[in-house]
């Protein structure tokens, strides 16, 4: 089928309304929502609020830092200033993203999301005392009338330090080029052309996953089984703080290194000596996975949904576009990729009722321009706009593609994952399992030439659970046969014809239990009946849990096997559906959730799995207490790498999975790792960082004895001695 | 009777004992671990166990320990659901009243009970005075099972 969605739905008023969702959802949400989104009040009960009437702001505030004790303080910190498991609510960062709004915005917003594991015990007064505590004590201290859930005033207005602060200068945070230096004093440039891209040099991993087809493998052999034992450490760079899940990129000896809060340095590969180093803004700790390289750019997608081109030699800014508008709240948590001179790349913030849907969008790599979109949500008239319960055009949320996508260059054809419907919940979207929802939770695979969709297969359809199949699609030549493989967070690894997308097969890598068949022939997928008909408010008990089966890391193809090893989690949750009004503006994600550890798994909640692209059959797995927390790379030495949340970073044999290697490093390790080569010889390099959302969260309640450093981004290399 | 008609005799009767014993006895375990948790309730759902299951016939003779809960347990049971389904209770097992110590029990299953334990459909919960709804639960699997894990 063909299609092409590249206009905005007509006629639907702005709604001015924009909160950071992820500011108060990070609990549990995952990298799609941690987005600027827009909320609307959700109806109260007046009755329930009849007793605010007589209270004073301050009574409210004293009342609300007792339920805020109980409730959040465990993930925001007692003084609102964040944990690993939730951001702060308090000072610069909270008046920046929450500022310009209104109690009745923040109420809503929280009321529909916090806290994660439930709200059955907090009443409406609840909420409105935990908004003035908020408030309190970010230094409200103009309010005189207790709140209600209509209290519109802008919040920063009413806080006199801010008024204070706004009316003299302040200093800027760093922009634009803070280190200069130019990489070719330190390596002749050649531009990395698309016939580089298309068959990179043994040398380099000059994309994300090193190839197009997303193999995450490198070809080099200087490293292998029987010398790995002897990695050393070569040199480590301290990187920003932060939320950061990074994937290095290695060009001509060059080190691009993308950092917390939009920062790219550029490092000498040799020496981890930095050459320069731009932010592009916001400065904001938060978290994007990759970045791409074309001829002489460095192409950035920032945290706030734009796309800017960097000079790859000096840093310097050639162009720069939006990709959406992040004030309605979109966003991207990983770049671009970059197939046959456009910069093709996705889109994340997409939970709300606004007129505008998520799309995936590409632009010519020399000047920014804008080429086509896709949108991942068909609308009422179009082919698959009937698959939505009948719901509104501005009703129909979700199909963020937040993680980077794939690339045939003979097909022309790029692959890309969605992500489920929201809210979470059929019963939340008003929506029942029978409104599926296209083309959320599925591969679709789009023109490069063109934008227009050439065919989808939706894995998952009407997705009950938070589970969705958004991640990596990695490209597969067997015999004559062109595949595209994938596993999302049910853990079942789907092997599809990529030429037609027809269905040629599935494996369930870890335990599953929300399905209760599977056909065969179609793949199609039966919900168990109490997840089908789960309503608002009850427990539905489900594995895997949000963390996936598998979530944002990558997995890796080792052609010299036919082996696709992947990291895996092995959690399980209870979920429950939250009611969401419709109205515009609102939305969310709306589900209560708590976690727990896979039965039969002997408490071993992380697992690499070795399954063969031909028989899908496991050849090896390994399992350990710590979950993983870098995508998988392998070698043609015959090895396998691989980090966990115990700062552990490991080489496993790729044939049988023994760990041949290990070291520990300073804090968790995460992001990918890559491997690379100058002048002959061979290097590993892998990140430790923190952050994550749910792959982070989950363990954090599970696997509580696991203690790592809340510092410490850094990229780490490793070579064999001289 | 020959020698070696005794001799084989023998071996008859003595591979039908180890076999008949072989078959009857099979030994299953359970990791007990916290009750589903968040990070609000983190602190407060504690502890964990390991329970051993020896099953002769229909006679299942239960013998494990916890420790680590947040408060005294309060009771334990056998409940019948698939992995990571609860289901309802079907024995008490007897628990020391304290956040550490020994489960046991003697029970005689029926065959559906039987068939629930092979298939893995049935678990044990420890309830604890902090945690009335549970504290820990942990699924029955094979001994082996985990062996492989």
């Amino acid at each position: 089928m063909k299609q092409n969605h590249s206009y905005e739905k007509p006629g639907i008023q702005k709604f001015a309304a924009i909160l950071i969702l992820g500011t108060l959802s990070a609990c549990g949400a995952d990298s799609s929502s941690t987005t600027a989104i827009e909320v609307a009040t959700a109806p109260l009960s007046s009755r329930s609020l009849e007793t605010t009437s007589a209270l004073t702001f301050e009574t409210q505030a004293n009342v609300g830092a007792q339920t805020y004790a109980m409730n959040c303080a465990v993930c925001h910190g007692a003084s609102l200033e964040g944990t690993t498991l939730g951001p702060l609510l308090s000072g610069n960062a909270f008046v920046r993203r929450l500022g310009e709004q209104t109690p009745a915005l923040l109420l809503g917003n929280i009321r529909a999301n916090m806290p994660p594991g439930g709200n059955e015990d907090l009443t409406d007064v609840d909420y409105v005392n935990l908004v003035a505590h908020i408030l309190s004590q970010n230094g409200v201290d103009s309010v005189i009338t207790a709140l209600t859930p209509e209290t519109d005033f802008e919040i920063a207005e009413n806080i006199s330090e801010v008024v204070a602060r706004r009316q003299r200068p302040e200093p800027p945070a760093p922009e634009g080029l803070t280190v200069k230096g130019n990489t070719e004093d330190f390596v002749p440039f050649v531009p990395l052309t698309d016939t580089m891209l298309r068959d990179p040099s043994p040398d380099d991993w000059p994309m994300h996953r090193r190839n197009y087809y997303a193999h995450s493998y490198s070809p080099l052999e200087q490293i292998n089984k029987d010398n790995v034992g002897n990695l050393t450490l070569e040199w480590v760079w301290n990187m920003h703080e932060g939320d950061s899940e990074p994937a290095p990129l290695v060009y001509n000896g060059i080190v691009y290194l993308i950092n917390p809060g939009n920062v790219i340095q550029a490092l000498d590969g040799k020496t981890g000596e930095l050459i320069w180093e731009h932010w592009t803004g916001p400065a904001n700790r938060q978290d994007m996975r990759n970045i791409a390289m074309y001829e002489d750019k460095i192409i950035q997608a920032t945290t706030d949904a734009r796309l800017v081109a960097l000079d790859a030699r000096t840093g310097e800014q050639v162009w720069e576009n939006v990709i959406a508008d992040n004030s309605k709240g979109f966003s991207n948590s990983s770049g671009p990729i970059v197939a046959d001179g456009k910069v093709i790349v996705g889109l994340a913030g997409c939970a709300r009722y606004i007129p505008e849907d998520c799309y995936i969008s590409a632009y010519n790599a020399d000047d920014g321009e804008l080429l086509w979109q896709f949108e991942t949500i068909a609308e009422m008239g179009e082919p698959g706009g009937d698959t939505w319960g009948g719901l509104d055009n501005i009703f129909r949320a979700g199909g963020e593609t937040w993680i980077t996508g794939s690339y045939d260059p003979d097909l022309k054809l790029t692959y890309w994952g969605t992500a489920q419907q929201k809210p979470w919940v059929p019963v939340s979207r008003h929506m029942t399992i029978d409104d599926v929802g296209l083309y959320t939770n599925s591969t679709v695979a789009v023109s490069t030439d063109s934008g227009e969709l050439d065919w989808y297969f939706q894995h998952v359809p009407a997705e009950a659970l938070d589970l969705d199949e958004v991640f990596e699609r990695v490209l597969i030549n067997r015999g004559d046969d062109k595949l595209v493989y994938s596993i999302g967070k049910y853990g079942i690894l789907w092997k599809n014809d990529r030429v037609s997308g027809k269905f040629r097969g599935f494996k369930e890598t870890v335990f599953q239990n929300a399905f209760t068949h599977i056909d065969p022939e179609t793949g199609e997928v039966t919900y168990r009946e109490d997840i089908q008909n789960a309503q608002l408010n009850e427990w539905t008990s489900a594995c895997p849990s949000s963390t996936g089966g598998k979530d944002w890391h990558s997995m890796t193809y080792h052609p010299p096997s036919g082996l696709i090893i992947a990291p895996l989690s092995q959690t399980c949750l209870e979920n429950a559906a939250r009611e969401v009004a419709l109205v515009q503006g609102g939305g969310g994600l709306a589900a209560s959730r708590k976690f727990f550890e896979m039965p039969g798994t002997n408490g071993n909640l992380g697992k690499v799995g070795a399954y063969h692209a031909d028989t899908l059959e496991e050849v090896w797995s390994h399992q350990q207490r710590a979950s993983l927390h870098t995508g998988t790379i392998s070698t043609a030495g015959g090895l396998v790498f691989v980090g966990d949340l115990d700062r552990r970073f490991k080489a496993l044999d790729v044939n049988t999975g023994e760990i041949l290697w290990e070291t520990r490093l300073g804090t968790s390790v995460q992001g990918h790792p890559v491997s690379f080569a100058i002048g002959g010889k061979q290097y590993i390099a892998v990140t430790s960082a923190l952050g994550g959302t749910s792959p982070r969260v989950v363990p954090g309640v599970i696997a509580t004895e696991i203690t790592y450093p809340r510092w410490g981004n850094a990229i780490y290399v490793f070579s064999l001695p001289d | 009777m020959k020698l070696g008609q005794a001799f084989t005799l023998t071996f008859c009767f003595l591979s039908l004992g180890l076999s008949s014993s072989g078959l009857a006895q099979e030994v299953f375990r359970a990791r007990l671990s916290p009750m589903p948790t968040t990070p609000q309730t983190v602190s407060e759902i504690l502890g964990e166990g390991e329970v051993f299951l020896t099953l002769n016939d229909h006679q299942l003779e239960i013998d494990g320990h916890f420790e680590g809960m947040s408060s005294s347990a309060k009771s334990a049971h056998l409940h019948a659901g698939p992995p990571a389904q609860p289901g309802p209770v079907v024995h008490v097992l007897e628990i020391d009243p304290s956040t550490g110590g020994r489960i046991r029990a003697i029970l005689e299953l029926t065959d559906k009970q039987l068939l629930a334990l092979r298939n893995n459909a049935l678990y044990i919960q420890v309830h604890s005075e902090r945690n009335v709804d549970g504290e820990l639960r942990g699924w029955i699997f094979l001994k082996s099972h985990f062996e492989r894990s």
